[in-house]
């Protein structure tokens, strides 16, 4: 890395925010099919968060711990060990939903195949050494920064989105999308830190930025495509990008266009996560959540 | 519970989709060239460095609060500005001793130059206390790291603030916030006795709310569960006491249903019960640690591996777990499998009795 420049340090100037894991735990006993009421496509989509998801997060998890030895900054590193336990607990409960989602007879082993390994496959190490392997980490922190935006962008759409209540979604299932919301909202500095500690490379995030977001896009669409031909709901006569615009009408799912409207955002020279509004709603959410709150029970 | 995932983990060769295959080889095309001279001369690092986690601030005032209770408040020694806190924030403070302790800012969040903190003397405690307590005086230099919130207040309707004791150091300053916001308040103030209590004379300055003030020896042992549940519809709970008040306090609101907010301070680990020392050598590193019975086998550990992964430090997340080729282990943790115990455990509440030998 020879033309690597360096700014002056600059001194922090606001408190930490702790980030820490979560003693969750969900049962999905009493869980329908579609969790969200009459809604196969809506509940299809977020089938695709709970299939795709947890395998991105472990190796997340995984680089975070790989980038600790390169974070020097105690605030940093403090923040690094927290968020790796808050991803694990995000893998582990929406991986906890696959086996009731086959027992509705949604073959998901496809799904959970490919995506698992495709990101596995793109982001080992594949045996690099020395400095190319430290660029091949810097290169997988910039994807996660990327990917952590997108999740964050989520995050908030699923605290403020008053669609799922209306739809009646169920309960549980409510609670997980929005205690993980919330958690990705309020983790939502690590990863971007982390990169720009290690690296910060403007190449390297505009480069991962779009390569993430096409990346999430299409492993979604596809995901979608094999859950919805599966969908006992058989709407055959209705395609279902026309579903994927209802639902998105409304309030059920977030709108698609964010992989393509938030690029801008998130490359923004001078951009910082914390630029995109309070953590007020995700506080607030995770002293009502009953997750969260059955997890402060056991203290 | 696999855990997490490393880079260099095997990656099963199971056949792909052609079209994700497709987008597989792209990356790989991708990555070859973005570790070859051609990607180095596209890529500029330029790293981010922040400092001031870490600061030395000088003992500028202390002041007996009540009985067993001081505060001390701290500057800069050239009184510049410190890092901004909100109400629920604390700070850890290195003893002379070497001890690191964490207390809550108990002062006002609008003084950009001074922090203040408040410590209940506890004679039977690790010693801590003890040593604020006899040998800082003022003027002297401490450590600090921080400030961190654990416990942050967000905006609400209104209030209902519970303090058991000491838990009333982050409770004042939100009590400060909703009365200069003009937001409904309630504090409901419990302790062993009345003369034990700090800050009565700062919280009877806020007359926008009620303060109700319960000692044990006039009151009897508060209902935790009956004081919460009294909250006003759409009001949040902030309440900061020991760790079974908090627990019951969930409990109380779990039972009763809604949607109504309760906060409580979210702890780091908890300190080791009924340990005895016992060693760990580390296979791969070559070397043994001694694991003291206070502390935990992951912060011995750390002392010889300190960039080993850990997250949660109770024993749920799974990231700190170690494969173990010999030795009995104490299993401490809520997350392993029955058939991962045998030859697995999680360092971060764990133990051995003996020697345990550690794939470190």
């Amino acid at each position: 890395m020879s033309r690597t420049t360096r700014s002056k340090p600059q001194p922090y100037v606001e408190e930490a925010h702790t980030i820490k894991p979560r003693n969750v735990s969900f049962q999905w006993e009493e869980v329908p099919l579609h969790y969200i009421p009459d809604e196969p496509l809506a509940t299809q989509f977020w089938n695709v968060m709970h299939l795709v998801i947890p395998i991105g997060e472990r190796l997340m998890a995984g680089a975070l711990s790989e980038a600790l030895p390169f974070i020097a900054d105690e605030r940093l590193r403090e923040e690094a060990i927290g968020f790796i336990g808050q991803e694990t607990m995000h893998a582990d409960s929406h991986e906890g939903y696959h086996e009731h989602l086959a027992a509705h007879g949604i073959d998901v082993e496809p799904v959970v195949r490919n995506a698992s390994l495709m990101l596995q496959k793109i982001l080992s190490d594949h045996g690099l050494k020395g400095r190319a392997k430290k660029e091949w980490l810097a290169e997988r922190l910039a994807f996660y920064a990327a990917a952590e935006h997108f999740t964050a962008v989520v995050g908030q759409w699923l605290l403020d989105a008053e669609g799922l209540d209306e739809a009646q979604m169920h309960p549980m299932m409510l609670d997980l999308l929005r205690w993980h919301g919330a958690e990705e909202v309020e983790h939502r500095d690590v990863l971007f830190d982390v990169f720009q500690h290690v690296d910060g490379s403007y190449a390297r995030r505009a480069r991962w930025a779009l390569l993430a977001s096409a990346g999430l896009l299409g492993t979604w669409l596809v995901s979608l495509n094999h859950l919805m031909a599966q969908d006992p709901s058989r709407r055959w006569w209705k395609p279902w990008p026309l579903q994927i615009a209802g639902a998105v009408r409304r309030g059920l799912v977030p709108s698609l266009t964010i992989f393509a409207t938030e690029i801008p955002v998130y490359l923004k020279p001078g951009f910082h996560p914390s630029s995109m509004g309070t953590l007020d709603s995700a506080i607030r959410y995770l002293a009502t959540s009953p997750a969260a709150r059955a997890a402060e029970q056991g203290a | 519970m696999p855990g997490l995932i490393l880079a260099g983990d095997p990656v099963p060769d199971v056949a792909l989709h052609p079209g994700v295959d497709l987008f597989v080889r792209t990356v790989d095309a991708y990555r070859a060239i973005a570790v070859s001279p051609l990607g180095r001369a596209l890529t500029r690092p330029r790293p981010v460095r922040r400092t001031g986690f870490d600061q030395d601030l000088v003992v500028h005032d202390l002041r007996l609060e009540a009985e067993g209770v001081i505060s001390l408040t701290l500057r800069a020694p050239d009184w510049s500005t410190l890092p901004f806190w909100r109400p629920g924030a604390h700070l850890d403070v290195f003893l002379p001793s070497g001890r690191q302790r964490q207390y809550s800012l108990c002062g006002d969040p609008d003084d950009p130059t001074r922090y203040r903190i408040a410590v209940r003397r506890i004679e039977d405690g690790g010693g801590g206390s003890r040593e604020v307590h006899d040998d800082i005086t003022v003027g002297d230099q401490l450590t600090v790291r921080g400030p961190r919130n654990a416990f942050r207040i967000a905006p609400a309707s209104g209030y209902l603030f519970v303090a058991g004791g000491i838990g009333i150091t982050p409770i004042l300053p939100m009590v400060r916030t909703a009365h200069r916001q003009g937001v409904p308040w309630r504090l409901i103030y419990t302790a062993r006795s009345r003369a034990s209590m700090p800050f009565l004379d700062e919280l009877a300055r806020y007359r926008s709310g009620e303060v109700v003030v319960l000692p044990d020896d006039e009151h009897g042992i508060p209902d935790v569960a009956a004081l919460v549940d009294g909250v006003a519809e759409g009001h949040a709970t902030y309440l900061c006491g020991p760790p079974q008040m908090a627990a019951a306090a969930h409990r109380a609101l779990a039972a009763r249903g809604g949607r109504s907010e309760l906060h409580t301070e979210r702890f780091s680990a908890r300190p080791v019960v009924d340990g005895t020392e016992f060693t760990a050598r580390l296979a791969r590193t070559g070397t043994s640690v001694t694991v003291a019975a206070d502390e935990t086998l992951l912060a011995a550990v750390r002392r010889a591996r300190p960039d080993v992964t850990y997250s949660c430090q109770q024993g749920f997340c799974g990231t700190c777990k170690v494969a173990v080729l010999s030795g009995d282990v104490d299993h401490r943790d809520t997350t392993l499998l029955d058939s991962q115990r045998p030859d697995s455990m999680l360092v971060c509440v764990s133990r051995g009795t003996g020697e345990l030998v550690l794939d470190l």
